[in-house]
C-alpha cells in the first residue's frame, strides 16, 4: 500500500507542478472568463506524460495503472483542478484501450490534441446503464439519435465517447464536437469544470464504432469502476486539503482571546475530519491495490471506496465550511470550493447509494454461489 | 505438529499449521467458553487453562522477543496466529500482564524484575491487573492521589484504585501511585508492582450493567511494598505509563472482531430461528458497516506497513482505538437490532463453559444483549474516545 519510488516521484511532479502552476486565484480567473482547460497547463499535462499513463509502451504510453492514475486525482483535488484530466484518463483507460479502432487516435490523446469525454449521462439515471440513445443500421452504414446531458467536463471535450445502444447490445461512438448532426450546449458548472448537454442525430461511420456488444458491456463496467474509485482519490484530495485549511484557519483566527483550535469542541470535530479522512484513505488505496486481482475483490473495493469517500467528502467539506464560519461561504475562500467539488463528484457517473446497492449485490452473489462466510 | 518442529513460513501454510494446533488443542469446554465471551475477557478459568496450554506449545506470547519465551513471527503470522484463535473460539485469557506490563518490564526493567516476573506471566501462573484510574482521577489520570512513602528499604501504599478488571483473580498489581507530591503531577508518579496478597489489600468487586462481575475497586491500607518493585526510575512512572497505554491501544486488530461479529449479524438475518427485524432498511446499514470494516482493515495494515517500515504509529493507535471502538458498538447494535427479541433473556448461568443444556434466547442469540451492553464500556476504558481525540488534535493536527 506504500508508494514505490516511481509512484514517489510522480506523486512530487505532479505536486510540486499543480503547486506552481495551479493557483486558486488564477483558477477563479480562469473560471470567470469561462476557461476550463487552459491550454498552456493541458501541454504540460501532456508534457509530463499524464495523458499517456494508461497505454501500453508500444503505444508510446507509460503503462500505468490505477495506482498512478489515483495519484493524479487525489492531486486533482487537492488542487481543485479544472482540467479534464480524470476524466480523459477514465475514459482512455477503460474504452479506448480496448478499442482496435481508437489505436490510431492514441498518438493525439497522449499529445492532448484528442479530448475524449465519456457522454452517459441521459435524463433517466437508469439510461447510464442502458442508454435510450441509439445507434442504427442504415442502408450506408450507421446512424446515432439521441441526446446526453451534464456531461461533466464536456466543455472541454474535442470529442465524446457516446454510450449508445445497438442493434448488437451496448456501443461505444466516437463522435467530434464540431460533427455536423452534433449539437451541443455548453454551460459552467458549479465545480468549475464546465459541462455540455448533446444531442446527436447523424450518421456514423465503422471507424467511430469503438467497442459493440460483449467488448462494449465489458468497457462500461471497467469505466464504472475506474470512475468510482478516481472519483474516490478526487474527494480524498479534497477532503484532505479542507482539513488541512480548516486546521490552518483555527489556529489563526481568534475569538474570545484565543484561537480558535484552543477549543476543545472544535478540536475534536477536526479530530473526526482526520480520522475519517484517513480511513477513506486507505480504501482508496486498497482499491487501487485490487484492481489487479479477481472481479468480485476489484468491483467490491472499487464501491466500497465509493460509498466512504462520497459519505465522508460530503461530511469533512462541509465541517470545513462549518469550522470557518462567514469567510468560507464566500467565492474568494477555497474551502467552499473543495465542498462544491465533492458535492459534483457524488454522483458522477455512479451514485454513493448506487454503489451500496451494487456492493450488496456482489456479496449476495457470493453468498449465492459458496454460501456465507 | 511437535513444539521443537520449525513453522512454515509462509502464510497459508502457517495458517495451516495454526488452525491444526488448535482443532486439536481446544476442547469442547474451551471452544464454549470462547463463544460465550461476551467483553474483553472469557470465563477466567477456562482463558487460564487455555493460556496454559498456549505456553506449553510455545505460544504464551506471540508478540514477545524470543529471548523472553516469544514466539519470533512477523506481525503477519501474529495477525494470522489472532485470526486462528478467534476464528477457533479460543478463549481469551486475562492479558494484562502479557500485553501491557510484560513489554513495559523489558524496557524499563532490572535484569533481576525480568527474570522475577516474565516467566510467571507468560505461563499464566501469575494474573496480573492494571491499577491506573481512581475515584477521583479518570481521563485526569495524572491527578492520581494513592500515594506510596519512604519506610527504610520499602514503600508504603495509601489509597484507592477503580475499574481494576478482574482484580478478585489477579495475584499482582501493577500500579501508578504518588512518590513526589510537590512537583507539577506528571513529574510526581511512579511505577510499582505489588503483591495482592500483600496484607492491608482488599478488593470490592462490582456487578456490572450484564450482572457478571470484572471491574473492581482495591483498597490500600499502609500497605508494604519492598523498592525492589519500582519499576523505572522513582518519579518517572508517567513514562512508563504513557509507553504503556500505547502498547494497550496499538497493536489491536479490532477487525478480526468486527467482521465476526458482521458476520454473525448475516446468520440472523437468514435465520429461521431468530431473524429479528423485518426492516427492508436493515440491510443497507449493514453493507455500511461492512464498508467502514473494511477501511479501518486497510488502515490497521497501512499502520502495520508502517511499522514494519520502522516508524512509530503515534498517535496512529488512537485514530485505531476510536474507530475500533466506535464501529464495534455500531455492529453490537446492528447484532441486537437482527436478534430483535429473541435478545431479552437474561439468564448468566448460560455464559459458564460447562452449561450444555437449552437456554431461553435462540442460541445464536444468547451472548448478544450482554456483548451490546458491555459494547458501551470500550469507549471508556484505555483512555476515553474523547481523549483519543484530544490526542488526535494535540499530536496530529497540532492544535
Amino acid at each position: 500500500m506504500t508508494m514505490t519510488e516511481e509512484q514517489t516521484m510522480l506523486w512530487d511532479t505532479a505536486d510540486r507542478y499543480l503547486r506552481d502552476n495551479a493557483d486558486f486565484n488564477q483558477r477563479r480567473d480562469q473560471i470567470a472568463k469561462g476557461i476550463y482547460n487552459l491550454p498552456q497547463k493541458w501541454q504540460a499535462f501532456a508534457e509530463m506524460g499524464w495523458l499517456a499513463m494508461p497505454f501500453p509502451e508500444s503505444m508510446d504510453g507509460l503503462n500505468f495503472g490505477l495506482r498512478e492514475i489515483a495519484i493524479l486525482a487525489e492531486l486533482c483535488g487537492q488542487y481543485l483542478v479544472t482540467e479534464p484530466l480524470i476524466d480523459t484518463l477514465t475514459v482512455a483507460s477503460s474504452v479506448l484501450m480496448r478499442s482496435e479502432q481508437a489505436a490510431a487516435l492514441v498518438p493525439d490523446v497522449i499529445t492532448g490534441d484528442l479530448i475524449a469525454i465519456a457522454a452517459i449521462d441521459e435524463p433517466t439515471a437508469e439510461s447510464r446503464l442502458s442508454p435510450s440513445s441509439t445507434l442504427s443500421q442504415t442502408e450506408s452504414g450507421w446512424h446515432l439519435q439521441g441526446k446526453k446531458y451534464w456531461i461533466s467536463a464536456g466543455a472541454s471535450a474535442t470529442h465524446f465517447a457516446v454510450l449508445a445502444d445497438s442493434c448488437n447490445g451496448l456501443a461505444w461512438v466516437l463522435v467530434a464536437k464540431d460533427a455536423a448532426g452534433l449539437s451541443c450546449e455548453t454551460f459552467p458548472t458549479h465545480d468549475g469544470k464546465g459541462g455540455a448537454n448533446c444531442h446527436f442525430d447523424l450518421p456514423i461511420n465503422d471507424d467511430q464504432i469503438l467497442l459493440m456488444g460483449d467488448a462494449a458491456a465489458e468497457a462500461l463496467s471497467a469505466f464504472r469502476e475506474c470512475a468510482m474509485v478516481v472519483s474516490s482519490a478526487e474527494t480524498l484530495g479534497a477532503a484532505q486539503a479542507a482539513l488541512d485549511t480548516t486546521v490552518d484557519y483555527t489556529k489563526q483566527r481568534e475569538q474570545f482571546g484565543q484561537p480558535l483550535a484552543s477549543f476543545q469542541a472544535l478540536q475534536h470535530r477536526m479530530a473526526n475530519m482526520l480520522i475519517q479522512t484517513e480511513l477513506t484513505r486507505s480504501l482508496v488505496y486498497a482499491a487501487c491495490d485490487a484492481a489487479d486481482r479477481n472481479a468480485w475483490d476489484r468491483g467490491r473495493f472499487a464501491r466500497a471506496a465509493k460509498v466512504k469517500s462520497a459519505a465522508v467528502g460530503r461530511k469533512v467539506t462541509q465541517e470545513a465550511i462549518q469550522l470557518h464560519g462567514g469567510i468560507a461561504t464566500t467565492d474568494e475562500y477555497i474551502v467552499g470550493h473543495f465542498f462544491k467539488r465533492v458535492t459534483a463528484l457524488e454522483t458522477w457517473v455512479c451514485s454513493k447509494g448506487e454503489a451500496l446497492q451494487e456492493f450488496m449485490a456482489l456479496d449476495a452473489d457470493k453468498i449465492a454461489s459458496v454460501g456465507p462466510a | 505438529m511437535n513444539a521443537s518442529s520449525p513453522l512454515p513460513t509462509d502464510s497459508d501454510a502457517f495458517r495451516i499449521a495454526v488452525r491444526d494446533f488448535l482443532s486439536e488443542a481446544l476442547t469442547p469446554e474451551l471452544i464454549r467458553a470462547g463463544k460465550r465471551t461476551t467483553s474483553v475477557f472469557s470465563d477466567f478459568e477456562a482463558g487460564r487453562q487455555w493460556q496454559s496450554i498456549l505456553h506449553q506449545r510455545g505460544w504464551g506470547a506471540p508478540d514477545w522477543p524470543l529471548e523472553y519465551g516469544g514466539t519470533g513471527w512477523d506481525i503477519q503470522q501474529r495477525y494470522i496466529f489472532q485470526e486462528e484463535c478467534r476464528q477457533a473460539n479460543a478463549p481469551t485469557p486475562v492479558m494484562m500482564g502479557i500485553q501491557m506490563l510484560g513489554p513495559m518490564l523489558m524496557h524499563f526493567g532490572t535484569p533481576s524484575q525480568k527474570e522475577r516476573f516474565l516467566p510467571g506471566i507468560i505461563s499464566g501462573e501469575n494474573v496480573w491487573c492494571q491499577g491506573y484510574s481512581e475515584p477521583g482521577s479518570g481521563s485526569d489520570l495524572a491527578s492520581l492521589k494513592t500515594t506510596a512513602d519512604h519506610d527504610g528499604d520499602d514503600f508504603i501504599v495509601n489509597g484507592t484504585k477503580i475499574w481494576t478488571s478482574m482484580a478478585h483473580y489477579s495475584d499482582w498489581i501493577f500500579c501508578l501511585v504518588r512518590t513526589d507530591k510537590a512537583v507539577k503531577p506528571q513529574a510526581g508518579i511512579s511505577f510499582l508492582l505489588i503483591d495482592m496478597a500483600t496484607p492491608g489489600i482488599t478488593v470490592k468487586p462490582f456487578t456490572s450493567l450484564d450482572g457478571e462481575i470484572e471491574q473492581c475497586q482495591v483498597f490500600f491500607e499502609d500497605v508494604r511494598v519492598p523498592s525492589a518493585n519500582l519499576l523505572g526510575q522513582e518519579n518517572q512512572g508517567w513514562t512508563v505509563a504513557k509507553s504503556l497505554l500505547e502498547f494497550e491501544r496499538g497493536g489491536q486488530h479490532f477487525t478480526i472482531d468486527l467482521k465476526k461479529q458482521l458476520s454473525k449479524v448475516q446468520q440472523m438475518m437468514s435465520s429461521e430461528t431468530c431473524r429479528g427485524t423485518a426492516d427492508p432498511t436493515f440491510a443497507y446499514r449493514v453493507a455500511e458497516a461492512q464498508i467502514d470494516v473494511m477501511a479501518l482493515e486497510q488502515t490497521e495494515l497501512r499502520i502495520k506497513g508502517s511499522l514494519t517500515a520502522g516508524d512509530n504509529p503515534g498517535a496512529l493507535s488512537s485514530l485505531v482505538k476510536v474507530s475500533g471502538t466506535e464501529l464495534g458498538q455500531c455492529c453490537a447494535e446492528l447484532l441486537i437490532e437482527a436478534a430483535g427479541q429473541s435478545a431479552i433473556p437474561w439468564q448468566s448461568e448460560v455464559l459458564a463453559p460447562s452449561y450444555n443444556g437449552s437456554t431461553a434466547a435462540a442460541s445464536e442469540s444468547v451472548t448478544t444483549m450482554a456483548e451490546y451492553i458491555n459494547s458501551r464500556a470500550t469507549t471508556i476504558y484505555g483512555g476515553t474516545a474523547e481523549i483519543q481525540r484530544s490526542i488526535i488534535a494535540k499530536h496530529v493536527l497540532g492544535l
